[in-house]
């Protein structure tokens, strides 16, 4: 190979002392204040001074300048993440993982580029933004219509996730005794073979920073958990999960969830269900709890009101959206009962930072409303696309070496009237579905296919004993359409997401949908195996 | 381009000094570095066009069999120290893991060229130019484009306190195109360690003619078809069937293939397996905990020859552990048709796909799956395509839809959107489940 244009391992880690912004690379004292520095690890910080962070994004945003470019913004990261995982009453892996580094976006002639390193010094910031305008300047061959941002106030703001328990404060003694303490309750239950659990904890610490102005300094916390449990029956098996669900707040959310409180019936509920019966393939009318909503509202609303996908960014990738933008406003998506609100002002769901990665500020709007699809999630650049003059501020990117694209709000399915029993009392002959299992849907997303965690059949008003292998099938608006009953705000749960696969290279969103149970009539459940 | 990716006598240096600083019974040391510029097009126009270069290296240690790991992006010495002095702490706070064993002696690694130069100093410029005509081509024949060209540039090391060292570079290039007329679209991929055998002019026609000859789709039932699969499809298909041979699920019960070792379990005429110095595929020379890859059978003749175990599970069961299933070729035994229009010439009626999409499991007991066809599904009647069909979801498993071939093609790659590169057949199958219809 050709190893000219390489420098040697010394240049590359020669630090940045000597040049106008003095970055230190890890290993340096980190200055006592600094709360991403954890005690329990204290002697071996890794954690980056941040003090430099402003003078390098000014560098880049000038440099970014000087290639005459309209527009630039700099994203400089650190993120920290732990994650254990059990399996069968052994701890199966502790991993802890740094990550740093800065993505550099310049917009030439309404062209994008965009360049990413993880070395922080002064030379590699200038030529890391050059990069950026370079690729711009080759991105520009290819352009019809040039990139106009919709407008933005300027922001300067610090935005810190509220939390009580640092996650990385606890002890990895702690962490690991509780998914022990799951696993042995788990298999003390005779037919349980096989057993998982997961804990999760991630902190950003970000500065992002724009040739308008805008700088935001972030410091988010993320947590979450979960466990399952597996049963072998006869000639089959099932498994059983409980989710702590990602939050963004500290280690006290995975201790309020009292995982070993509900080990017990996860067990029982695996063994159950092994043994249960499979429904016949027919019409059902369907409750479906929070846990399993917020995946179909994931697929089913989420992905198709994404403004990039209905645009056809994503048409050899993720998929286009059947909610193209002549729909808007009067397309009949759902039922009257049926509102689902975009809300990424909500504190503690997983796409709540403040500002997004154009750095816009986070809002409050409606997707579908009374049942009418009424609007998108939507970026700076492609907000004009339907008229709207301001992006509703849904583009983010899932770490400094990626760059931002539009992402699924956290939208929700807001409470209705019904208590649970009314929603589930009124059905004669259905299912009760609780939890995500099997799930697939086309790239328009219409014809969609889901599983559970979990179902019991309703026989005359009541719920009774477990089944097995439910599937349902349907059409998008066919089946929101078909919601007549959505149950009340003591019901209402939060799911956070963090796999949500799109972009190319592939990128992974995160996102919190919440919801109340509905009730859904008439739905297609099919047989599995057939 | 950027700056230059870790050489192997930096890691070498990089990881003696882990090594050498470890406190731990054990120190394995894995790095991966890369540097990749990706240009996205959509509305036959550039949307996105990075160039990233991402470092990583992950450092285990274990004192007895109590592990830690840590991984950083900062490879300065102190950092590297750091990390490791992380996954020491973490390895002495862990319990007892039963499972665990000591990284792998010395090893030796298969020679491949997985480095090309050409594609590892492929600038954005370039990318912008080989994607220009593309776009071009969509636009004269009145569609719309959207896709990728990438290449990228990739470092992996592996060390261990135990002596064993490995260093591989390697180069992949991908071009990927859905062309989308107003009811329909046609889509191919492909990637290759040298960008100059992409073959985009030819790709490029392929995805035009499939938007064009799928226009105005017609609906048809649901319900059990022959179906004639491009080597996209059947990689989708098939790509579970490798995931499943896991040595150690097979004997705690759950696996689809417990019991069966030795049992024919495909067509009698179907053969699978692994050629990671195979030119046209994309193979490494190890795993990523060191072991050197090879070449191996696991179906032969339709009966299953042999499990992926690990080295846990193989140390259980005495018998010797194996690289996973990577770099697989599926192949057809018997006569074989020359291209996918034989297969088409030679089927009454069948239906035609392209490509497969959303792959999920229904049933992991006996691989019962469930996706969407998609950018190219078509009716073949009377040895011709006779028009473009709207997209069906399909419920099938290749232990029932592969237990009989009707015809196939030699492999040719296939690579699924999210899946590895393999060498496939296209084949014509008597019987494939189609369960539903979309509305496009």
């Amino acid at each position: 190979m050709d190893t000219s244009h390489i420098p040697n391992r010394r240049d590359f880690i020669r630090s940045a002392a000597g040049t106008t912004a003095a970055v230190c690379l890890g290993g340096c004292s980190l200055s006592s204040g600094d709360r991403l520095m954890i005690t329990g690890h204290r002697q071996t910080g890794t954690a980056v001074d941040h003090s430099g962070w402003s003078a390098l994004a000014s560098l880049a945003l000038e440099k970014i300048k000087q290639g005459g470019c309209g527009y630039g913004d700099i994203r400089l990261m650190e993120s920290r993440n732990q994650s254990l995982r059990a399996e069968d009453r052994r701890i199966a892996g502790i991993r802890e993982r740094f990550d740093s580094g800065y993505g550099i976006r310049a917009l030439y002639k309404g062209a994008w580029g965009f360049a990413a390193s993880a070395h922080f010094s002064a030379e590699e910031v200038e030529r890391t933004a050059a990069k950026a305008v370079e690729v711009a300047r080759a991105s520009h061959l290819l352009m019809k219509s040039p990139v106009k941002l919709a407008d933005e106030p300027i922001h300067v703001d610090k935005v810190v996730t509220p939390w009580r328990v640092d996650p990385f404060e606890v002890s990895l003694d702690d962490k690991a005794e509780l998914l022990l303490r799951v696993s042995d309750v788990l298999h003390k239950h005779k037919g349980i073979i096989r057993s998982d659990g997961f804990l999760w904890m991630q902190r950003d610490v970000k500065l992002f920073a724009s040739t308008e102005g805008t700088k935001l300094d972030f410091d988010l916390l993320a947590v979450g958990g979960s466990f399952g449990a597996t049963a072998k029956g006869e000639d089959d098996f099932q498994s059983r999960n409980y989710i702590v669900p990602f939050y963004r707040t500290g280690y006290e959310h995975i201790l309020q969830h009292d995982m070993v409180s509900h080990a017990d019936h996860i067990a029982e509920e695996a063994i159950e269900k092994v043994h249960a019966t499979q429904p016949a393939p027919g019409k059902y009318d369907l409750v479906l709890d929070p846990a399993h909503l917020a995946l179909t509202i994931h697929e089913s609303c989420g992905h198709p009101s994404e403004l990039d996908r209905a645009l056809g960014y994503e048409a050899n990738y993720a998929g286009t959206s059947f909610l193209t933008p002549e729909k808007l406003g009067h397309f009949q998506y759902g039922s009257r009962h049926v509102n689902l609100i975009a809300d990424n002002t909500r504190q503690g769901h997983m796409a709540s930072t403040g500002y997004d990665d154009d750095g816009v500020a986070g809002q409050r709007w409606p997707i579908v409303e009374r049942g009418v699809f009424r609007g998108y999630s939507t970026s700076r650049e492609v907000a004009h696309a339907i008229g709207d003059k301001r992006s509703r501020g849904s583009c983010r990117a899932d770490s400094w070496a990626s760059v931002p694209i539009v992402r699924i709000a956290n939208v929700g399915l807001e409470p209705g009237n019904e208590p649970l029993d009314s929603l589930i009392g009124n059905v004669e002959d259905g299912i009760y579905i609780e939890g995500r299992g099997s799930f697939s849907i086309d790239q328009k997303r219409y014809n969609f296919q889901f599983g559970g965690d979990a179902f019991w059949e309703i026989k005359d008003g009541k719920r009774g004993r477990m089944l097995k292998n439910v599937v349902y099938n349907g059409i998008t608006p066919e089946f929101w359409n078909s919601c007549d009953g959505v149950g009340n705000r003591e019901a209402w749960r939060e799911y956070g997401f963090i796999t949500c696969g799109k972009g190319q290279p592939g990128q992974s969103g995160w996102m919190t949908h919440a919801a109340s149970p509905a009730r859904f009539r008439q739905i297609n459940v099919i047989d599995p195996k057939a | 381009m950027a700056d230059g990716l870790i050489l192997e006598k930096d890691f070498r240096r990089m990881s003696d000094i882990v090594i050498s600083s470890g406190r731990a019974d054990d120190v394995f040391v894995s790095l991966n570095d890369s540097d990749t510029a990706t240009l996205r097009f959509a509305n036959n126009q550039a949307i996105q066009h990075v160039s990233v270069r991402r470092p990583k290296l992950t450092i285990r240690v274990a004192f007895g069999n109590k592990t830690g790991s840590a991984s950083t992006n900062r490879l300065d010495k102190a950092s590297l120290v750091a990390a490791l002095r992380l996954a020491e702490q973490i390895a002495q706070l862990a319990p007892d893991d039963p499972e665990y064993l000591p990284p792998l002696g010395p090893q030796t690694y298969l020679r491949m060229n997985s480095h090309v130069a050409r594609t590892a100093n492929a600038t954005s410029m370039d990318l912008a130019k080989n994607t220009k005509p593309v776009v071009d081509q969509c636009v004269e024949k009145g569609l719309v484009g959207a896709g990728i060209m990438s290449r990228s540039f990739q470092a992996r090391g592996v060390a261990a306190s135990t002596g064993l060292f490995g260093f591989q570079e390697s180069t992949e290039a991908r071009f990927s195109l859905t062309a989308t007329a107003e009811d329909s679209s046609g889509w191919v991929l492909n990637a290759h360690r040298d960008i100059g055998s992409l073959d985009v002019s030819a790709m490029t026609r392929s995805a035009v003619m499939k938007a064009i000859a799928s226009r105005k789709p017609r609906e048809l039932a649901t319900g059990h078809y022959p179906v004639i699969f491009e080597p996209a499809a059947v990689a989708g298909i098939f790509a579970p069937f490798l995931w499943s041979l896991g040595a150690k699920r097979y004997h705690r019960g759950d696996s689809p293939f417990s019991g069966q070792l030795n049992s024919v379990v495909l067509d009698p005429r179907l053969a699978i397996s692994s050629d990671p110095v195979h030119p046209n595929l994309l193979g490494e020379s190890f795993t990523s905990d060191g072991m050197a890859t090879q070449s191996q059978t696991w179906v032969d003749r339709g009966v299953l020859r042999q499990l992926h175990y690990d080295r846990f599970t193989a140390s259980e069961h005495n018998v010797a552990p194996n690289p996973g299933p990577s770099a697989a070729v599926l192949a057809f035994q018997g006569e074989t048709a020359d291209s996918v229009d034989a297969l088409i010439a030679q089927a009454e009626r069948a239906i035609l796909v392209t490509n497969f999409w959303y792959i999920r499991f229904v049933d992991r007991t006996d691989l019962t799956m469930t996706g969407m066809t998609r950018d190219g599904t078509f009716l073949v009647e009377n040895g011709r395509i006779v028009a473009g069909l709207k997209n069906f979801r399909f419920h099938d498993s290749p232990l029932r839809c592969m237990k009989q071939v009707e015809a196939a093609t030699a492999p040719t790659h296939g690579i699924t959107i999210n899946g590895d590169k393999m060498l496939l057949p296209a084949m014509r199958l008597p019987d494939f489940h189609l369960s539903s219809v979309t509305k496009f």
